[in-house]
């Protein structure tokens, strides 16, 4: 074991440990497991504008349609959580299709602005549709995650009952973390398969990409399709964590965010991705805390937090950390050497 | 009821084609998304309220004030926020406009407090709300046709500086090849500075008319107006002033068309249903040419 | 790189470290509202109505000697933000009951944790039916009270009032699409038909809007003779004003929704011939409030509004709960769950008594303006 992995280790076994801590209480876990959600959302979206290179502006339509999907499947239908995952997943990736596959001759912000509309329409679908979502009244009261194994409990010893409700914040914490770290190792797989080349190949150069046997619309409609799947995930979670839903959880103002945590850690990379989740969260919880500890009314909380960004992006722009093919992309010299080919248009 | 629907949606076109114009300029030269745009179209209002109620000026003044107030507004927020970042990756500076917007946003929070306010009428002149045109049951107050033909003023004088003057050429040459332009010795960034002053004056010059026309201004009014302007601009294809001020013109009667007779829980949803549409079979916009680019 | 996410992660744990202190000599209440973001203003009226009561309570020599602290907690008016705040609340064993949260979305999002961790919180303004249902423990105690009206009983009573004073033939609506206005809507609209009250039809609008005049267009092509609007102040006004452009002459009525004085500085001329039903009427005030009114106006420049004197109203009830209960969360909820007919809460909006469900029961007014004035209408309806 070299010191990268130990490190990476200890780490995880130091997260595993902070709900043990004596003064972890609800509202620490509660952000941390926040933090969670979006490092899950982070990871999701850097799919499309870190890994394919088409800017997406409309991911929280996705995380919205999970979270319905879970929060309808729970209380009409009482399904369990580890049912509804895989189904909310499908649903996402139909909706990551049926957004994509029309706009593939799309490029840049005209992609941008359609992902846009796009998460826009959901919104309004939620907040209008009051027979099913029930609209701006919101969903209370949804049903907390659990696990049922009774029936194999049952069929061992009928005197055990093996039923857990998930209350409080530790279970969620731990699911969460389950969840980070599924979806982080899924899609580090994912990057080393042939899909994730074909998508840093269509990120670099599509026409490259095309005329180097890539299949440059069915990989971007894969990308998509997981994308989506996996907003919904962090969604179907919400919706049994929160218990409760209501359409402006879902404004685009959160899509930025997720947009922001994904170039602020550095566009592509999935431990940026992680990191900048972090950052963003745990600023606006400690803005919270220490700006009243000097003085400044509640009311100036954001524009600290507005500022902080604008400093960050100003002294870090290719963000923490920045993915080595994009950062060699924007090396002086390899820039002025691109320049100049393009004027003499061999390029 | 078709008519009045259709002066409805122009009223509301011709505005957010103000804000769009000032969207798509900035983008046309340095491909930047602004989105703290919609912030100074509220400051607009907000400056212009001001001067009249704490330094008693007239209307128009104090109008002309504000704009000029903006335009510099404008030009801090390229050298603080944007100009860093001019050769950084795309999505630095729409992450750095992100934060101006909120940064802005809260500050006019703290200034001018988070009520909506109206706009100071007495310094208005006194017919503008008088009907000015009575025609098939449709009513035009004096104000919609003054929104009009300010707009049609300041777009026909826009368009005029672009084509006729030397920064006009200047500001085209950027936005084809900004290398290139700077060895031609145009100075890029008192170009861009100089695209940054029209773009935040036009809209500072819609923030107020909207606040004069509803009679209401509020810190959070920028974030509707600047996302429908960013629509309507890449709806008129993104880059191009006249594609601008046609996609906000679209956008602005297609709402008031879709709230008339759909449903107004839609209003929106229609705006971006056409929007959609649009882009999906015309690619870049109504007016935009087919340029191939890097995210 | 680890060493920095490690950084991080020891900066977040620090926030934990530092909640939790309290001062011995003071007693502490928080107030969770929207301080920033588009909900803003609401967060405003309720902060001026809590901070007036707190200020008269420490002038007064704080409660039972000890100081009253409030801990501001900005949510936005988001629920996950609400979400956050609540177990920071919950968590911080100093601080004995809530006043908020201010939209009901929020409200439902935070009631959880106010139910398990056992922390009595008080809505001035949360309307929305389904909170009396969400918020009883294991045991079926109530954690959350309002001292607010339902929807229901405001849209009901406007339409009485439409149909038996006004004797209006036909009404439109025009709701705001939220809990609040779609709660308000259909009590007014299902009232409305059972008294046989004609609805000319039904418009939404989202926060925010600035532009009517589409669905005004429609309106104007029936037969109707007034607007019910079932939002709040800022775009009433709006939909007043714009009314009037179009040469509508109509009555506009509303719920507590259009009760700020800004309904009339924004829709200037326009926001005449308006009836409201509202908790609180000036002119049959007691002293108290009375003096509360002028206060406010001292203070912050303008007019008192439902919200604010709802907000001084919730502060006060905490705080006689401290001070008569005992400065202990389960006796501070006892204590205001006692608030029934039998030992009414006095007010300065009347007498509150709150029922099983934590809901209350107040009286209702009707107001109207009157040379850019809120005065009481002349015919009152009980």
């Amino acid at each position: 074991m070299n010191t990268k992995t130990l490190l990476r280790n200890a780490l995880l076994l130091a997260v595993l440990a902070i709900p043990l801590l004596p003064f972890a209480g609800d509202y620490l876990l509660h952000v941390l497991t926040l933090i969670m959600v979006y490092m899950v959302l982070a990871m999701g979206l850097n799919v499309v504008p870190g890994l394919c290179g088409m800017l997406d502006l409309g991911f929280v339509g996705f995380y919205g349609v999970g979270a319905y999907t879970c929060g309808l499947l729970t209380m009409n239908y009482e399904l369990s959580l580890w049912l509804i995952l895989p189904i909310a997943a499908l649903n996402g990736a139909v909706w990551g299709i049926l957004r994509g596959a029309p706009t593939l001759r799309l490029t840049g912000d005209y992609f941008a602005i359609v992902t846009f509309g796009f998460s826009e329409l959901v919104v309004l679908f939620l907040t209008n549709e009051i027979w099913l979502t029930r609209g701006p009244l919101g969903l209370p009261g949804i049903a907390p995650a659990s696990i049922d194994l009774s029936w194999l409990s049952k069929a061992i010893n009928p005197e055990w009952d093996w039923y857990w409700e998930f209350i409080g914040e530790k279970p969620y914490f731990y699911m969460a973390f389950v969840m980070v770290v599924g979806v982080f190792f899924m899609m580090r797989r994912i990057e080393d398969s042939r899909i994730g080349r074909a998508w840093f190949a269509i990120r670099e150069d599509d026409l490259a990409a095309a005329s180097a046997g890539i299949d440059v619309q069915i990989y971007k409609v894969i990308a998509y399709a997981v994308s989506a799947a996996i907003g919904a995930v962090a969604g179907s979670f919400l919706a049994r964590w929160t218990m409760f839903l209501s359409p402006d959880m879902f404004k685009f103002w959160e899509s930025f965010l997720v947009l922001c945590m994904i170039v602020l850690g550095g566009l592509g990379n999935m431990t940026g991705a992680l990191l900048g989740s972090v950052v963003l969260i745990a600023m606006g919880e400690l803005l919270r805390e220490i700006l009243p500890r000097l003085g400044m009314p509640a009311e100036t909380r954001f524009i600290v937090y507005g500022l902080i960004m604008v400093l960050i992006m100003r002294f870090k722009p290719s963000g923490f950390l920045p993915k080595i093919a994009d950062a060699a992309l924007h090396n002086p010299i390899i820039v002025e050497l691109r320049r100049s080919l393009k004027a003499k248009g061999v390029v | 009821m078709l008519e009045q629907q259709l002066i409805n949606g122009l009223t509301l076109g011709v505005i957010y084609a103000l804000i769009a114009v000032g969207y798509s300029m900035v983008y046309g030269v340095i491909e930047l998304i602004n989105f703290a745009h919609g912030e100074i179209y509220m400051f607009g209002a907000f400056f212009c309220a001001t001067f009249i109620t704490a330094f008693g000026l007239p209307f128009f003044p104090a109008m002309a004030l504000a704009m000029i107030c903006c335009a510099c507004l404008g030009v801090l927020l390229d050298i603080f926020a944007y100009r860093p970042l001019r050769r950084a990756p795309r999505l630095a500076p729409l992450i750095t406009a992100i934060g101006m917007s909120i940064f802005l946003q809260n500050l006019a929070m703290i200034v001018w407090g988070s009520r909506p306010k109206p706009f100071p009428q007495e310094a208005l002149p006194a017919f503008f709300h008088e009907t000015a045109l009575t025609f098939s049951g449709v009513q035009l107050s004096w104000l919609q046709l003054f929104i009009f033909s300010l707009t049609i003023v300041l777009m026909i004088g826009l368009n005029l500086v672009i084509t006729r003057t030397k920064t006009g050429t200047a500001m085209r040459a950027l936005a084809q090849n900004q290398r290139a332009a700077a060895l031609m010795g145009i100075n890029v960034n008192r170009i861009i500075s100089f695209t940054f002053m029209i773009g935040s004056s036009l809209g500072a010059v819609a923030g107020i008319l909207v606040s004069v026309f509803y009679n209401t201004m509020y810190p959070t009014m920028g974030y509707n107006a600047g996302v429908k302007a960013f629509a309507a601009a890449v709806l008129g294809g993104i880059g191009s002033v006249p594609g601008a001020m046609l996609g906000g013109i679209v956008l602005g009667v297609a709402e008031a068309l879709g709230a008339g007779y759909v449903s107004s829980l839609y209003r929106d949803g229609v705006a971006y249903a056409v929007l959609i549409a649009v882009i999906l079979f015309r690619p870049t916009g109504l007016f935009g040419k087919a340029v191939r680019q890097k995210a | 790189m680890s060493k920095r996410l490690l950084t991080t992660l020891v900066a977040v744990l620090a926030i934990a470290l530092f909640a939790g202190s309290a001062f011995a000599d003071s007693v502490k209440i928080a107030v969770a509202a929207p301080f920033t973001g588009a909900a803003a203003p609401y967060g405003d009226n309720v902060k001026a109505g809590v901070q007036i009561k707190v200020d008269e309570i420490n002038a007064a020599g704080g409660l039972g000697g000890k100081t009253l602290e409030v801990v501001w907690m900005d949510e936005q008016c988001d629920p996950k933000e609400a979400a956050t705040v609540a177990p920071k609340i919950a968590q911080d064993k100093s601080i004995l009951a809530v006043v908020g949260h201010v939209c009901s979305s929020a409200h439902l999002a935070a009631l959880p944790f106010y139910v398990r961790e056992g922390v009595a919180a008080i809505s001035a303004t949360a309307t929305n039916p389904s909170i009396s249902e969400k918020n009883k423990d294991r045991a079926g105690k109530v954690w959350s009270f309002r001292n607010v009206y339902r929807d229901d009983f405001q849209g009901i009573f406007m339409a009485r009032y439409a149909k038996n004073v006004l004797n209006l033939p036909s009404v439109a609506v025009f709701y705001e699409n939220n809990d609040y206005g779609i709660g308000l809507k259909d009590s007014f609209v299902g009232e409305a038909k059972k008294l046989g009250l004609k609805i000319a039809g039904e418009e939404a609008y989202i926060k925010g809007a600035q532009d009517f005049t589409p669905q005004l267009t429609k309106f104007k092509a029936t037969d109707a003779k007034g607007i019910f609007l079932a939002g709040y102040y800022g775009e009433g006004a709006l939909i007043a004003a714009q009314a009037k452009k179009l040469g509508m002459d109509v009555v506009k009525m509303g719920g507590d929704g259009l009760d700020n004085v800004d309904y009339i500085k924004l829709g200037a001329t326009s926001a005449e011939n308006t009836f409201l039903a509202v908790p609180f009427l000036e002119d049959v005030a007691s002293p108290e409030a009375k003096a509360f009114v002028a206060k406010f106006k001292d203070t912050y420049k303008r007019d008192a509004d439902y919200m604010s004197v709802n907000a001084y109203d919730a502060a006060g009830m905490v705080a006689e709960a401290i001070l008569k209960g005992g400065a202990d969360r389960a006796k501070v909820r006892d204590y205001l769950a006692g608030f029934t007919a039998a030992r009414p809460y006095m007010g300065i909006g009347g007498k509150t008594v709150f029922d099983a469900k934590g809901d209350c029961e107040k009286p209702a007014f009707v107001k109207t303006v009157k040379d850019g004035k809120f005065v009481a209408a002349p015919k009152q309806m009980n």
